[in-house]
């Protein structure tokens, strides 16, 4: 039952993994497989997180500096306060938790626009994680254990992996099986028409920033266990991306529709794309092996990925409504307004 | 002046904490320190300009730390190449134009959202000129620092300027017909449209204009050091926008005026400064800016409660 | 799993393939080092992996150490910006088999063979203090200027010149370390503001090289040129001008180009078993016998470039 948009999408993935098996070195080991995914999933679960955001029409720019609060305060807990790392998990995912509500109450209480309540959070979260730091302090020597979290793999597969599976369900379930979750998409589209359907606006949009700074406290938990490391500037630019896979993947900016099956798809794509470039050693691109310059590659191709499908998403809904109003002209209607 | 009351509390702001100065380290006023200072604020302070068009109008420009890096390497390096310091700026103009009518295109005449488009364009061109110039510090040539004038000169010709270009552009804002239409469309394209302006076209001009006024900003940079480093534009997007919306530029489009972004950028790019001067450790600058925005934009929803409960 | 290298990597099998990795790619002075890196790679035949981060995210470099021993290199070359994170990959890699060495920065000692370090830390931040003294007659108030709070090797040299000066040096005064982010502009703005929160400030001390002509820039505006000491870690080639304006009193550095070359020449000489535990002296090619002091392989003493022989150099 995939949409069009995902269609392509896994088209895309396909074309990457061939191209890059071919021109990569040891693209499908299970080592790089691995790596793909180790490497990759704070930002996955960043962007589940952001699809019920942008589901309402809003946006979350501070998941990232978020991160770096939650990582920093978990650091703390565990090695100046001798706290176990799984209740410092807990508490730095209640942190996000909080965190969120604080963007909720200013956007859904005070009805201010999300992009700039959270660019302020954005400002405010990696300026008190400095701030605790000192600019200066990190955090390490955590236990064997924990830092499993990251590194180990369970079932043949990452830990972290399982983790990002059962946050996917989880997320998917809540977007698309609940009450909650479908209001979002009606809030997106016509927040009014909502409330006149008896949809508590506020509360449901701002339940959606709660669960993203919750999430984005776990994916500062799982960075902090890969890196064995907790820093302030953890998860830098981490919104941005997760911003792209799930535009890449079908859901609209402007709210109303979108899904996690085609957030996850867009998430994989990139998520192949930055890793199967640093594998091609054997080719050159401007007097460089493509390894060499393969984030600035990834960049730039991600960013011209994410123009063509908008454009795609433009051209198509064109052509529907086209289609749309050739059908209607064959029935006596009312015209069509225009769009 | 209740209209402009959150223009004058910025302000006001703003000259406490110059007050607060004065008292207690009066030296932030030395005269040489201060002038470099100021004039260092000003390449933002006409990139946060631009953005202000961009946000008046509904739309949104995240691609201007990157418009403002790419003009100032081309400028740099066709200064560097020996010619005169007037095609270096042409050059830079015409690279910032292109680069703002590839985002006007898209989001004015394909309907694109602005800010998946300049997020996308941001990237591509953030991450080219780093595969381009791999961070190489650029030399310019004797005579382009300053624009071959004395520092004080060139001091104050950057700091005039941006006062020229802020006179002008709050000028035609209110009086000339383009920027009404800028006001227009940011708070009803459709109504706008039926009163006879274009959208589309007035859109594609302000990204043209946002990309212009880059470039200006990215030549005034080049202007007050000897050397061009390619990040030099590295955060530039925040700042402005920060600056614009902490000014009274709503970004919902359609209020606000192009005066407030002054002491809205003046604001936050002296925190630094401040914290500097009263001894205080640098790591809490962006917990203060960010509580400054946050202030700031809750400031405006109380106002705008008090308005609808008033109206 | 982790366990092995890939059977198929660097086809031929013969070849060396050594993974270097900068602090970050933005950087002269690593562009310089890598300058450095591949004419020993040239020299010795093997295969030279460059790939760093270009923004500050403190997971870009375990990352790519991870990609890196998926692709079966044979020995990693990192200059470390974040010292406990980075240990996690490297440690990692050694455990895949691969040998790791540390250059200009340096990662925790069981998670790499050697460090090839330009000079001793205390080396780099005695020299600094040491400079900075002479230029200002052992008195008066100064500043730092650094790349990020956080990076291990530059808190180091901080260390050592506040050390330096606590000892040799009691009339002097640290009033400021500031970061700059590796941004030439903020160097500047920064050290602006220094001159006129600290009047009496005598000399300014940049230990990344970004910094010391943004820093000089600012003294040269605030019309201090001469009575504000500026001295730092800087390339020459973005100093010139500076010095011989006499703004620039002195740019310590190394040979950065060599540091590459020797980066290069003990990362090979490590992974075939050339060079092991407990040798103090190593012949490192064109440059000749080195010292190696426990696990450091010192380049050499820093070098102070001044008006007199700066226009011998151009990196």
């Amino acid at each position: 039952m995939l949409a069009k948009h995902e269609t392509v999408l896994l088209a895309v993935i396909l074309v990457e993994i061939l191209l890059f098996q071919n021109l990569g070195r040891n693209f499908l080991a299970e080592s790089n497989v691995s790596n793909i995914f180790r490497h990759s999933v704070e930002i996955g679960l960043l962007a589940l997180v952001m699809t019920p955001v942008i589901l309402t029409g809003g946006i979350d720019l501070s998941l990232g500096s978020m991160m770096g609060l939650c990582a920093v305060v978990f650091g703390l807990l565990v090695k100046q306060f001798d706290v176990s790392p799984w209740l410092a998990a807990v508490a730095a995912i209640s942190l996000g938790a909080f965190g969120g509500m604080g963007n909720a109450f200013l956007i859904t209480r005070m009805n201010l626009p999300p992009l700039i309540v959270t660019l302020g959070t954005f400002s405010l979260f990696r300026g008190l994680a400095e701030a605790l730091t000192k600019g200066s302090e990190a955090y390490s020597g955590f236990p064997q254990g924990f830092l499993n979290l990251g590194n180990a793999n369970v079932l043949g597969l990452p830990a972290q992996l399982w983790v990002f599976f059962f946050i996917t369900l989880l997320v998917w379930v809540l977007v698309h099986r609940t009450v909650w979750g479908r209001s979002l998409q009606a809030i997106g589209f016509a927040p009014q028409g909502a409330r006149y359907a008896g949809i508590s606006v506020g509360r449901n949009t701002g339940m959606a920033y709660v669960l993203a700074g919750a999430i984005a406290g776990l994916a500062a938990v799982i960075l902090v266990a890969r890196l064995g490391e907790a820093r302030a500037n953890i998860g830098i630019g981490y919104e941005l991306l997760a911003i792209t896979a799930v535009v890449l993947g079908g859901t609209s900016i402007f709210g109303g529709s979108g899904s996690i099956s085609g957030t996850l798809l867009g998430y994989v794509a990139i998520a192949i794309l930055n890793n199967g470039l640093s594998r091609i050693t054997a080719h050159q691109i401007f007097d460089q092996p493509v390894s060499s310059v393969a984030r600035e590659l990834s960049g730039m191709l991600t960013g011209l990925l994410l123009l063509l499908a908008l454009a795609a998403g433009v051209l198509l809904k064109s052509l529907a409504i086209r289609r749309a109003r050739r059908q209607s002209l064959i029935t006596t209607t009312n015209p069509t307004p225009s769009t | 002046m209740k209209k402009y009351s959150r223009e004058w509390s910025v302000a006001a702001a703003f000259g406490l904490l110059m007050l607060s100065l004065l008292i207690v380290a009066p030296h932030f006023f030395h005269w040489q320190p201060l002038l470099s200072r100021v004039t260092s604020q000003m390449p933002a302070m006409v990139v946060a300009l631009g953005v202000a068009l961009v946000i008046i109008s509904r739309q949104i420009d995240i691609s201007i730390g990157a418009q403002f890096s790419m003009c100032a390497v081309i400028a740099g390096l066709v200064a560097a190449s020996g010619l005169p310091l007037g095609v270096a700026i042409l050059a830079a103009i015409a690279c910032g134009a292109l680069m703002g009518a590839l985002n006007g295109l898209l989001v004015a005449y394909l309907g694109l959202p602005s800010i998946v488009v300049t997020l996308a364009t941001m990237v591509t061109w953030q991450e080219a000129l780093r595969l381009w110039q791999q961070g190489r510090l650029l030399n310019l040539p004797e005579g382009i620092q300053w624009f071959g004038q004395s520092q004080a000169q060139g001091q104050a010709i950057v700091i005039g300027a941006t006062a020229l270009l802020l006179i002008l552009l709050s000028w035609l804002m209110k009086n000339i017909a383009v920027g009404r239409a800028i006001y227009a469309v940011g708070s009803d394209a459709e109504a706008a449209r039926l009163a006879g302006i274009n959208p589309q076209r007035t859109t594609f001009g302000v990204f043209v204009s946002m990309g212009v006024l880059a470039a200006l900003a990215a030549v005034m940079n080049l202007v007050q050091s000897p050397q061009i480093q390619p990040s030099c534009g590295d955060g530039m997007e925040l700042k402005a926008i920060a600056a614009a919306v902490v000014g009274g530029i709503a970004i919902r489009g359609g209020r606000g005026t192009l005066w407030g972004v002054l002491p809205g950028l003046l604001l936050l790019a002296n925190v630094n400064p401040a914290l500097t001067h009263f001894h205080q450790p640098p790591y809490w600058e962006k917990a203060i800016q960010g509580l400054v925005i946050i202030l700031a934009v809750v400031a405006d929803g109380w106002n705008q409660k008090k308005q609808s409960k008033n109206g | 799993m982790v366990g092995c290298k890939s059977q198929t990597s660097s086809g031929g099998g013969e070849k060396l393939t050594i993974g270097l990795l900068p602090k970050s790619k933005g950087n002269q002075y690593f562009v310089t080092c890598e300058k450095g890196a591949r004419l020993a790679a040239a020299d010795l035949g093997a295969e030279l992996l460059f790939d760093g981060p270009t923004n500050t995210d403190p997971a870009k470099q375990n990352e790519i150490v991870e990609n890196w021993i998926s692709l079966g290199v044979d020995v990693i070359a990192a200059a470390c910006e974040n010292k406990d994170g980075i240990s996690t990959a490297l440690k990692k890699a050694q455990q895949a088999g691969i040998k790791v060495v540390t250059y200009d920065a340096d990662a925790q000692p069981d998670a790499r063979s050697f460090f090839v370090n330009q000079a001793t830390e205390q080396g780099i931040g005695d020299q600094l203090m040491d400079t900075a003294a002479a230029l200002t007659g052992g008195e008066g108030e100064f500043a730092i200027i650094t790349a990020t709070l956080t990076a291990a090797n530059t808190n180091e040299w901080i260390k050592y010149i506040k050390e330096r000066q606590a000892a040799k040096y009691p009339n002097m005064k640290l009033v400021e370390v500031k970061p700059c982010d590796d941004q030439k502009d903020k160097a500047q703005q920064e050290t602006t503001n220094l001159l006129s929160a600290y009047p009496n400030l005598k000399a300014v001390i940049a230990v990344c090289s970004p910094g010391v002509p943004g820093a000089a820039e600012a003294v040269k505006q605030a019309g201090k040129a001469g009575q504000v000491k500026v001295l730092g870690l800087g390339l020459p080639s973005e100093n010139k001008a500076y010095v011989k304006e006499g703004v620039t009193q002195a740019v310590v550095l190394w040979k950065v180009e060599d540091l590459g070359y020797l980066t290069v020449q003990v990362a090979a000489a490590v992974a075939q078993g050339k060079l092991q535990a407990g040798a103090t002296e190593f012949d490192a090619g064109k440059l000749g016998k080195l010292e190696i002091q426990g696990d450091n392989v010192l380049l050499g003493k820093p070098f102070v470039f001044t008006k007199e022989n700066i226009d011998q150099f151009d990196f």
